[in-house]
């Protein structure tokens, strides 16, 4: 057959409407998908979990806290449960009391618990246990409680390091008689007062001052006023400040730059904020001690996943504390890397 | 697909362009519609967990106006509502999630469920301790329930924060998606009306496309070479395709009609040509035959033997006389067929005259008046002696001895060479003359077989000019007129 001009053209011309036929009709199925797609991020995916603890700390917006939480909710994740940090992203902020009994009401299956002496919390983790959950405090205990595990750090030891870094600042500056002040937690029960007797103890011999102030860490805005007070109340600024609390260490930071007394006084932190190290970089702060946020979580949440597994656990898990000075800052990544001293 | 198109009537391909663009323009139109339809359901659905919180918080806020009012007065009607708040709650219960999930508001629905239960537990415990009049338990739980209640609230509002939040997200993308939904369906319909163009092009093509090659056609016949016109190839079956069919049959038979006509004009030339070639055969065998009748050969041979047998006497006249016969039938004898010179005319016209007039005692009288340069011009034989014969026989015989006269004149008109032979005789008749003109006149019935023997030969010669002129009066003689056309060779 002869293949006219004209064939050409219509074979062409039904070439250009094919491809647009496939073309229509390829755009009409992606915009029947899109129209799906539309408001699946609402529906976005999500992995279910066997188990949900909740963590409740003393104070939900410390750093610790914020550090602790991320460490245990990520190793939770690995180990097949979920931990929330109860109370937290709600429009009115409970009490450490209301929180642990939303937990209790919402049925968790396990608690991590910043624990303290008080006869209140005694009560709740008594209400816990009762409900069947079991309660595992952390970096703080609740000795009189029927908690099921502790999972703290050696304060002792931590008191026994700051008095060594006190002595080796006093060697270093030779100056004697050295003014140390503690700033103490309020809430913080018998911890601070171990680590205080602690210190106390590792510098008897030592012409070392040690005086006390107490920080009140309850509120938010709280932490910094009393510093500042303390700090205006006495006549000298001591030689050395040392810190139990990473707030405390920050706000202390914080006041001595205002008042210019960088390299007045030398400052022993808690605690390895992104702030503190900058600090122990510049040499404003002398040193800090750091947990072992990693090892804590994976004993909470090993302690709680035992418990549910076996109904037994250890009373105790201790962990030990990292120094951070001028000499190892530079290789300590901040949030999460951790090398011992 | 194309032959099937090709092969539908036109009234069927219209209605099909038609058909295939709507259903197409219908088609993109309604899919467009039901998406967007569907877009808008999402839209409105966005905000509907909000809602279902709310009523969630309602019916727990009832539940504990229920339980609070039965606690304070016992009364039945707050009992009714508990129970029947309770009821819807459990209802509502099921709607939440119950699973653990890193899902922020999955997780605070878990929690809500988790919490309602315990509450709900907590205030059928606080029921029963108000039936066993229990004042201190009741009032524990029904504390221990507002703290749950609390909580609950909190949680509730958190999540109808968070999920107001999400989807209000959610609006603004679905909002925007709508945008994107407008290009896209102006996408579409762009490619779709393009298609529907280019699907109308292609269709009334294979309408149109027959139709031009036609009319082309057409145009190409009526050029006037229809022979040389190839016939239409057939695409399709429509009206168009019956059409070529019939157009292609016309071709064909005006092809087949041209053909015939031209065979015919081709026989009728050739019958033409073939009864031409007949009557010339015809005209050669008369001119032989008149030629023929005056055949002198054995005249001729006898008078040489009279005229040698006369010399032998010493008869001078008579040797003369027989000379000049023998010199008449020798010139007959010797130019019987071809052309002559004028002046061998005149020769033998002398001869006759002396012959005649020695048979007739000096009677005739012949006068000559010659244009002398003419006497080259090459003239047909035997074209001058029948004309004087015939004067001498039918115009001067009856007159007087001595009063007969004949004269020839050869004399130059235009560019004819005139010859004239005129007597003084009796003359002829106008119809004779007109008979002879006209060819009808048998030789026996007129002035001889001379005069229309040389009219037919000068015919033939000069291809039926009118070279041959009588003129004649009552009694007063004829003239007889040969206008010899002087062309190349006649000379």
């Amino acid at each position: 057959m002869k293949i006219s001009k004209n064939n050409v053209a219509v074979a062409f011309l039904a070439g250009i409407v094919l491809v647009l036929f496939i073309a229509t009709v390829a755009g009409l199925f992606l915009y029947r998908k899109m129209i799906e797609n539309l408001g699946e991020d609402r529906e976005e995916s999500f992995n279910e979990y066997s188990r949900l603890y909740a963590y409740i700390a003393e104070d939900p917006d410390s750093k610790l806290s914020i550090r602790i939480y991320k460490e245990i909710s990520e190793y939770a994740v690995k180990n097949g449960c979920y931990v929330e940090m109860t109370g937290q992203n709600l429009s009115t902020r409970y009490s450490k009391a209301d929180r642990i009994n939303i937990a209790i009401s919402s049925k968790v299956d396990g608690i991590i618990l910043e624990g303290d002496e008080s006869k209140e919390t005694a009560a709740l983790i008594e209400k816990a246990t009762k409900n069947g959950i079991p309660v595992v405090t952390v970096l703080t205990d609740c000795e009189s409680s029927s908690r099921k595990s502790f999972v703290g750090l050696n304060n002792y030891s931590l008191g026994t390091e700051y008095g060594e870094e006190l002595a080796a600042i006093g060697e270093d500056k030779m100056m004697y008689p050295l003014s140390v002040l503690i700033l103490l937690d309020r809430d913080d029960g018998n911890a601070d007062d171990i680590i205080h007797s602690a210190i106390q103890e590792s510098v008897t011999g030592r012409r070392i001052v040690l005086s006390t102030g107490v920080v009140d860490n309850s509120t938010p805005f709280s932490s910094e006023e009393d510093v500042m007070n303390i700090l205006d109340s006495l006549d000298k600024i001591p030689d050395v400040i040392i810190c139990l609390n990473d707030r405390t260490s920050e706000s202390v930071y914080q006041c001595i730059v205002d008042k210019n007394l960088v390299g007045k006084t030398t400052i022993l932190g808690y605690y390895d904020s992104e702030t503190i190290l900058k600090a122990i970089n510049k040499g404003s702060v002398y040193a800090t001690f750091a947990i072992q946020a990693d090892v804590v979580a994976m004993q909470c949440v090993n302690a709680l996943n035992e418990y549910n597994d076996t109904g037994f656990v250890s009373e105790y898990f201790g962990s030990s504390y990292v120094l951070i000075n001028r000499e190892n800052v530079s290789s300590y990544d901040s949030e999460g890397g951790t090398e011992d001293v | 697909m194309f032959n099937l198109i090709a092969n539908m009537k036109i009234s069927r391909k219209l209605v099909a362009v038609f058909l295939a663009t709507s259903i197409i323009a219908m088609g993109v139109n309604l899919f467009i519609y039901v998406n967007l339809n569907h877009a808008l359901d999402k839209i409105n659905q966005v905000f509907s967990s909000n809602i279902s919180l709310n009523v969630l918080s309602d019916n727990l806020n009832q539940i504990h106006q229920g339980l609070t009012g039965y606690l304070e007065t016992k009364g039945t009607d707050d009992l009714e509502l508990y129970y029947s708040s309770t009821q819807s709650m459990n209802m509502l219960m099921n709607d939440l999630n119950q699973y653990v999930t890193d899902n922020s508001v999955k997780l605070s629905e878990r929690d809500i469920r988790n919490m309602i239960e315990t509450y709900l537990k907590t205030a059928d415990e606080a029921i029963q301790a108000k039936r066993g009049r229990n004042i201190d338990e009741y009032t524990a739980k029904y504390n221990e329930c507002t703290k749950i209640k609390d909580y609950l609230n909190t949680y509730i509002y958190s999540v109808n924060n968070e999920q107001f939040r999400t989807n209000s997200n959610n609006y603004n993308a679905l909002v925007n998606s709508l945008r994107y939904t407008e290009v896209m369906s102006m996408l579409i319909f762009a490619a779709a009306s393009l298609m529907n163009v280019l699907l109308i092009i292609i269709l009334t093509n294979t309408i149109t496309r027959p139709l031009t090659r036609l009319s082309a056609k057409a145009e190409e016949i009526s050029q006037g070479t229809p022979e040389n016109v190839e016939p239409l190839e057939v695409i399709s079956e429509d009206e168009v395709g019956k059409v070529t069919r019939a157009f292609n049959e016309m071709l064909a038979s005006i092809k087949d009609y041209i053909a015939r006509i031209r065979t015919q004009l081709i026989t009728q030339s050739e019958m033409k040509e073939k009864n031409l070639l007949m009557e010339t055969h015809l005209k050669d065998a008369q001119l032989k035959y008149l030629q023929s009748q005056i055949n002198p050969h054995f005249l001729f041979n006898t008078l040489n033997a009279g005229a040698q047998l006369a010399m032998m006497e010493g008869a001078d006249r008579t040797v003369e006389y027989i000379r000049n016969m023998a010199d008449f039938f020798r010139y007959n004898v010797k130019k019987n067929s071809e052309n002559v010179k004028l002046s061998e005319e005149i020769e033998l016209v002398d001869s006759y005259v002396y012959i005649l007039n020695v048979r007739y005692a000096g009677e005739i009288l012949f006068e000559k008046e010659i244009d002398e340069s003419l006497l080259n011009v090459m003239v047909p034989s035997m074209i001058i002696q029948p004309l004087v014969e015939n004067s001498i026989k039918y115009g001067i015989k009856d007159l007087e001895p001595g009063e007969g006269k004949i004269t020839l004149s050869v004399y130059r008109e235009g560019d004819n060479c005139c010859i004239r032979v005129s007597d003084n005789g009796i003359g002829t008749d106008e119809d004779i003359i007109e008979k002879i003109m006209s060819n009808e006149k048998k030789p026996s019935e007129t002035r001889g077989v001379g005069i229309t023997n040389v009219m037919e030969r000068l015919d033939l010669h000069y291809n039926n000019k009118e070279v041959f002129e009588i003129k004649s009066k009552k009694n007063e003689g004829t003239q007889v007129t040969i206008k010899i056309p002087m062309e190349a060779g006649n000379v």
